[in-house]
């Protein structure tokens, strides 16, 4: 059972990218407007927006948060070109309740020619690392070297994937078993033929990331792209935003000999494939033990997967973009999903079966 | 426009609720909610939430060719309809009481030629100027600006051509344009240009556009091109016009007019309608012929003025409004966001919300957020009516952690309660780990040591060691026939059995405490196997003859009973072969085996041993009670293989808490994601390799870093205390060291004696260290320490009473609790102004005031660690 609730945004334009921080109490929103807010849940348990501020001259396509442990630290993105990374500092305000907080931009990194299509922290253990990615088709890994000082950033690394990057994701396992490994997607729909989805791992000995796996199965533009939190498992699950919902396996394959220098190789397996959304499938997202998945798509529905014990993915909900129930029912419900007044919208959809019927499931 | 008799749709430029479709005639609809009482029986549906009811029909102008809107909000309803002979009626639908727009309705404006009316358009500013597009005739002119304030005919106008329009009024009746523009040539569309209403944009026949100036109509500007058709200004942006020809829509900045800034991929059909978005920027929307796709065209951030050196982003996107049927037309809503009706050819409507790209991001505690457009929606899954089955593992933990899963180290079964008690495996799981400990505690007491290794180590190695066995053949109890059932013992055996919870401890091989609390649970056909097992049929009927009994009972259960007492060890008995025939449709799993081990030759007992419904410590029990020493290690090894892939943790009986045990954990992890099961289970083993085991470790902190995440402060910190009594290597240092200003030398006498778990930055988690004594000064150089900011007394002074605020709650706050009143002493500072006192003076100050208490610091200590601000969301 869900229950979706509207929160007044307040945004000028398109809403582009929605981030949690560590402990959820934080949420950070992008829009085309050009601005980032920076809501903190109040102890009622609604949000309140307490910092909303210009961060770039373009619309912004991605924000996301640093681990707290860095402090209160944003990165963001966006089509002018750059990303920047925003730190909160507690001053002029005279709130008690530290009503509008301030943001002060640390730096602008200004290595792309192209609009920057998506910025990540690398995980916590490997340190205050950011990762950019740009429709030009290079990631770029930046280091803050010093913690304490936010506006100097060195370029670690720069990957060339020849592909329109549109999205990346860090691959979360603090494992030593497992190097660093990033994934990036394209979403070129030239080209058609190659594969959209690379995997690049980190090498210790060569201190470079190299190509470890191209999914080339996966030949629609992607759009985003989500490593599971990998939570002590042995294999890492991928989930992918193209014309479907696409679910891979990555089991590492032992390596035959210890020295051997290569990149990991791995038995990429699809755990599953939806078309439901019947198009373009926009988002997917994890839920912290990865046993649900929240993708969205061109019909305007969100829909959550779940795993049952057999690796076997069923829809258990779907929601409408607005809130709205999706079956149909009118009612009062209709009307409220356009007023969005906090908290007066209040539905509950269930488990819902319209999803089901066009399920694929593909067998493992 | 579209022509012929395919219907076109036109919103009202000021109702949002009406519109227009028309094809040989003009109808009149009004949207709204489907079953609301405005919307009466006869309301068409158009989606699942709206409906159109019909207000009006007119079918005056049966000869139509392009329709145009009167701009103004009165009089309503007020259309100019262009004809096919090029003439130019202005009609109203319903709205005939209203007297202007009497006036206006029937008014007919006519060109001095005869021929098709292209296009109509409305001057956005003065609406009494309307301009018709014409085709082309030799001797007129094709863009004609007719103004609807004129009343009188021209002289000039024959009488007899009156008559012959079938008008008596002339009045009505107009022939003199105001002005007239762009002779020779034939215009296809045009449109008035927002940024001056004296300007218009014509597309010609000869394959050019133009922009007048009405003020000054010989100056033209053109540019040749053949996109000609449909041109329209981008409402947001309004230098921005798009043009069509074919397949091909172009898109044109009016500030560089000499070329196209961009144009379209090619649709391989020709486009018949080309529309800007009202509500959203740079979006434009196509549709082709005899299509089902509405193409859209998002040029949010197509730069304008656009360079040549980049580029242009521009994201198509194809929707399908109404599944396979063709779009015959649409039209944006004016005002709901994203919002267009398309009508079909055969006039059905469709009502239809374009979504934007949704995002969406789940928080740590498992609700969901999304934006859709430009609002918010937050998602919480309502854990108080998800069945248990249902809901998910994170909610599950979350759970468990609160209710203090893992920590009852006294009676370990007890956790599998604390879990919920639902699950089979985890009961298994704990009752293992209980009896593991169990004998482990007896022989400590016994100082038997060589055993406790081997205990935690499971069945599998126990049983490898196993030495000594003696077959006995005993009597089945209550009868005095001798049986042939070989039944094996040895000292390892019977361990087997103590941690598979059949017999208690010590020499006493007793099962009876075991079956009487089976009984007092109701388990009845457990018991009862297990009694047979024991070779004590009389004692199994007795159990089953209870259970038929009892409240719950199944009198099913006498009839087994029945059917047990006939036993005979009779190779070739009626009872033997129906037995072992029938017993293969009986649902309980555990009185099918026992009829299996009944009917079976003595060591071949697959009947019961690869029966996958019964418990694997009931298997593994009878195992080690009827398999012989080559028989026993092959079952076991092969029930751990399976256990092991599985993930099934009933498997921790047979592989303890060895490698084994971490492999078969490792595929409960990669199945389930539970690493709090792992990891408490893996700290209740002796401390050992297991907990070195990197896989065991990456478990431990991602479950740490799931209770941080989950703001369970408490709980990881009561498990980090709960791990370093087993694993001593994962104590942290002493986080703080405060130094004496004189001597340099810590004032604290046992820093290290109290550690404080935590992480390695200061940002996080209460630093501070006890001042336990009551002495001011330094212990190495006898120099006093500094003084609290508030009450200016040295440091280690206890704290009186607290200061100045008088509020009654807080006196009571600081006093009830001893354990806080010791915590008020402790000295703590600000990390950045270097500020300190007594905690319980800054707290106190700190309730009231943001900035500190020193003067003229202005440094707002107790808002500068956001995550200090945080409260722990299990503190109860």
């Amino acid at each position: 059972m869900f229950v979706a609730k509207s929160i007044a945004a307040d945004h000028k334009d398109l809403i582009h990218d929605v981030s949690y921080d560590f402990h959820g109490r934080r949420m950070a929103t992008c829009s085309s407007d050009q601005s980032v807010k920076v809501w903190d849940k109040g102890d009622d348990g609604e949000w309140h927006c307490t910092a909303s501020w210009k961060t770039h001259s373009g619309s912004v396509w991605r924000v996301t948060w640093a681990h707290p442990e860095f402090g209160q630290v944003l990165a963001s993105c966006s089509f002018d070109r750059t990303a920047a990374v925003w730190e909160e500092i507690v001053g002029e305000s005279n709130d008690k309740q530290r009503g509008q907080s301030h943001w002060i931009k640390r730096t602008t990194l200004v290595d792309s020619r192209t609009s920057v299509t998506d910025v990540k922290f690398a995980p916590k253990h490997m340190g205050l690392m950011l990762t950019t990615c740009s429709a030009d088709g290079v990631v770029r890994i930046y280091e803050a070297p010093d913690v304490m000082n936010l506006s100097q950033w060195s370029l670690q690394h720069e990957i060339s994937c020849k592909l329109a990057c549109s999205c990346i994701s860090w691959n979360p396992s603090s494992s030593r078993a497992h190097p660093p490994m990033i994934a990036v997607g394209g979403d070129d729909s030239n080209g058609a033929y190659s594969g959209k989805v690379q995997i690049h791992e980190y090498n210790e000995n060569t201190r470079k990331y190299a190509k470890a796996e191209t999914l080339m199965t996966v030949t629609d533009p992607v759009h985003d792209i989500a490593f599971a939190p990998n939570l002590g498992r042995s294999f890492h699950v991928l989930a992918i935003a193209t014309k479907d919902v696409r679910i891979f396996k990555l089991l590492p394959l032992r390596r035959e000999s210890a020295n051997s220098s290569g990149p990991t190789k791995f038995e990429v397996q699809v755990m599953a494939q939806f078309d439901s959304h019947n198009s373009q499938v926009w988002r997917v997202s994890w839920n912290i033990t990865s046993t649900l998945l929240a993708s969205s798509g061109d019909d305007g529905c969100v829909r959550l997967w779940k795993a049952n014990y057999m690796d076997n993915w069923k829809c258990t909900g779907i929601l409408r973009g607005d809130g709205s129930p999706v079956n149909g029912s009118s009612g009062p419900s209709a009307a409220l999903s356009a007023v969005g007044v906090p908290g007066a919208a209040q539905m509950i959809v269930g488990a819902a079966t319209a999803g089901r019927k066009k399920a694929q499931l593909m067998p493992g | 426009m579209s022509s012929g008799y395919k219907p076109d749709i036109l919103w009202s430029p000021h109702h949002a609720d009406r519109y227009v479709i028309c094809d040989t005639e003009l109808s009149l609809y009004r949207i709204g909610p489907s079953g609301s009482s405005e919307t009466k029986a006869g309301a068409l549906q158009l989606s699942e939430e709206t409906a159109a009811t019909l207000l009006a029909i007119n079918s005056d102008t049966p000869f139509m060719k392009c329709v145009a809107w009167y701009p103004k909000h009165e009089p309503e309803c007020l259309l100019a309809v262009g004809h096919t002979n090029g003439r130019v009626v202005l009609t109203s639908l319903g709205q005939s009481h209203n007297s202007k727009s009497k006036d206006l309705a029937g008014k007919e404006f006519v060109p001095k030629h005869a021929r098709q009316c292209n296009t109509l358009a409305w001057n956005p500013v003065d609406s009494n100027w309307l301009a018709a597009g014409l085709d082309k005739h030799r001797a007129d002119f094709s863009v004609l600006i007719w103004d609807i304030s004129s009343k009188f005919s021209p002289e000039a106008v024959p009488a007899e051509k009156v008559r012959l329009s079938g008008d008596a009024d002339s009045g009505l009746l107009v022939t003199k344009p105001l002005y007239e523009l762009g002779q020779n040539d034939a215009c296809l569309s045009l449109c008035w240009l927002p940024r001056d209403h004296q300007k218009l944009l014509l597309a010609g026949m000869h394959r050019n556009l133009a922009i007048f100036d009405l003020r000054n109509t010989s100056q033209k500007t053109f540019v040749n091109t053949k996109a000609i058709q449909g041109v329209t200004v981008d409402p947001h942006f309004q230098d921005r016009v798009a043009s069509y020809f074919e397949g091909q829509v172009a898109i044109w900045d009016l500030r560089k007019f000499e070329k196209p800034v961009f144009t379209l991929n090619e649709q391989p059909k020709p486009l018949t309608k080309v529309a800007w978005c009202p509500t959203r920027m740079g979006l434009l929307a196509t549709l082709t012929r005899d299509s089902n796709i509405i193409r859209l065209y998002d040029m949010q951030h197509t730069p304008m003025p656009f360079g040549d050196e980049v580029e242009p982003t521009i994201m198509e996107r194809g929707v399908q409004p109404c599944s396979e049927s063709i779009i015959s037309s649409f039209a944006w809503h004016p005002s709901a966001q994203n919002r267009m009706v398309v009508v079909s050819p055969s006039r059905v409507m469709n009502d239809f919300t374009l979504f934007e790209r949704i995002s969406l991001a789940w928080s740590s505690t498992t609700s969901l957020m999304w934006a859709c457009g430009r609002h918010l929606y937050e998602c919480a899954e309502d854990s108080g009516q998800a069945a248990e089955a249902e809901k998910d593992i994170a909610t599950k933990m979350r759970e468990r952690a609160q209710s203090r899963y893992g920590h009852d180290t006294v009676q370990v079964w007890r956790n599998h309660v604390l879990a919920g008690g639902d699950d089979p495996q985890l009961r298994s799981l704990w009752y293992t780990l209980h009896f593991m400990k169990q004998y482990t505690e007896n022989v400590e007491q016994k100082q038997q040591s060589n055993k406790q290794s081997l205990i935690y180590s499971g069945i599998k190695n126990i049983v490898k060691s196993s030495s000594g066995t003696t077959e006995t053949r005993r009597c089945w109890s209550g009868s005095d026939r001798q049986t042939d059932v070989p039944r094996f013992h040895s000292e390892e055996r019977s361990l087997a059995l103590q941690l598979c919870g059949w017999i208690s401890q010590g020499p006493d091989t007793d099962v009876e405490p075991f079956l009487k609390s089976l009984e007092q649970e109701g388990e009845w056909e457990r018991a009862a196997a297990v009694a047979l097992f024991n070779l004590d049929i009389r004692r199994a009927i007795q159990i089953l003859n209870k259970g038929a009994s009892s409240e719950k009972g199944d009198l099913n259960l006498n009839v087994v009973a029945m059917a047990l007492s006939g036993y005979t060890d009779e190779k070739n008995s009626l009872w033997r072969e129906m037995c072992s025939s029938l017993r293969l449709q009986l649902k309980k799993p555990y009185l099918c085996i026992m009829f299996a081990f009944l009917t079976s030759e003595p060591g071949a007992y697959d009947g019961v041993l690869y029966e996958s419904r019964v418990a694997v410590r009931d298997r593994v029990a009878f195992a080690c009670m009827f398999l012989n020493d080559a028989q026993l290690p092959r079952y076991i090894d092969k029930l751990t293989n399976e256990m092991k892939e599985a993930g099934n943790l009933e498997g921790i009986l047979l592989t303890g808490l060895t490698k084994d045990g971490v492999d078969l954990m490792e595929s409960y992890v990669d199945r389930t994601g539970d690493v709090q099961t792992a990891s408490f289970c893996m700290l209740k083993g002796s401390p050992g390799e297991v907990l070195k085991d990197p896989r065991v470790q990456c478990w431990i902190e991602n479950y740490r870093n799931l209770l941080d995440a989950w703001r369970f402060w408490h709980k990881r910190a009561e498990f980090d205390i709960h791990r370093s009594k087993l694993d001593p290597s994962s104590k942290p240092l002493a986080q703080v060291f405060v130094s004496c200003n004189f001597c340099g030398k810590s004032i604290s006498y046992s820093c290290s004696a109290m550690p404080h778990q935590g992480r390695g930055f200061s940002q996080y988690g209460v630093s501070g260290s006890p001042t336990k004594s009551k002495v001011t000064s330094c212990p190495g150089c006898r120099k006093p320490l500094p003084r609290c900011a508030l009450c200016l007394m040295n440091m280690g002074t206890p704290v009186s009473s607290c200061p100045g605020t008088g509020k009654a709650d807080e006196k009571a706050d600081l006093t009830r609790d001893k354990k806080l009143a010791q915590f008020n002493n402790w000295f703590t500072w600000c990390h950045n102004c270097r500020h300190g006192g007594h905690a319980g003076h800054m707290l106190s100050w700190f309730r009231d005031h943001s900035e500190c208490p020193v003067s003229a610091c202005t440094c707002k200590c107790m808002q500068l660690d956001t995550t200090g601000n945080l409260v722990p969301s299990d503190s109860v």
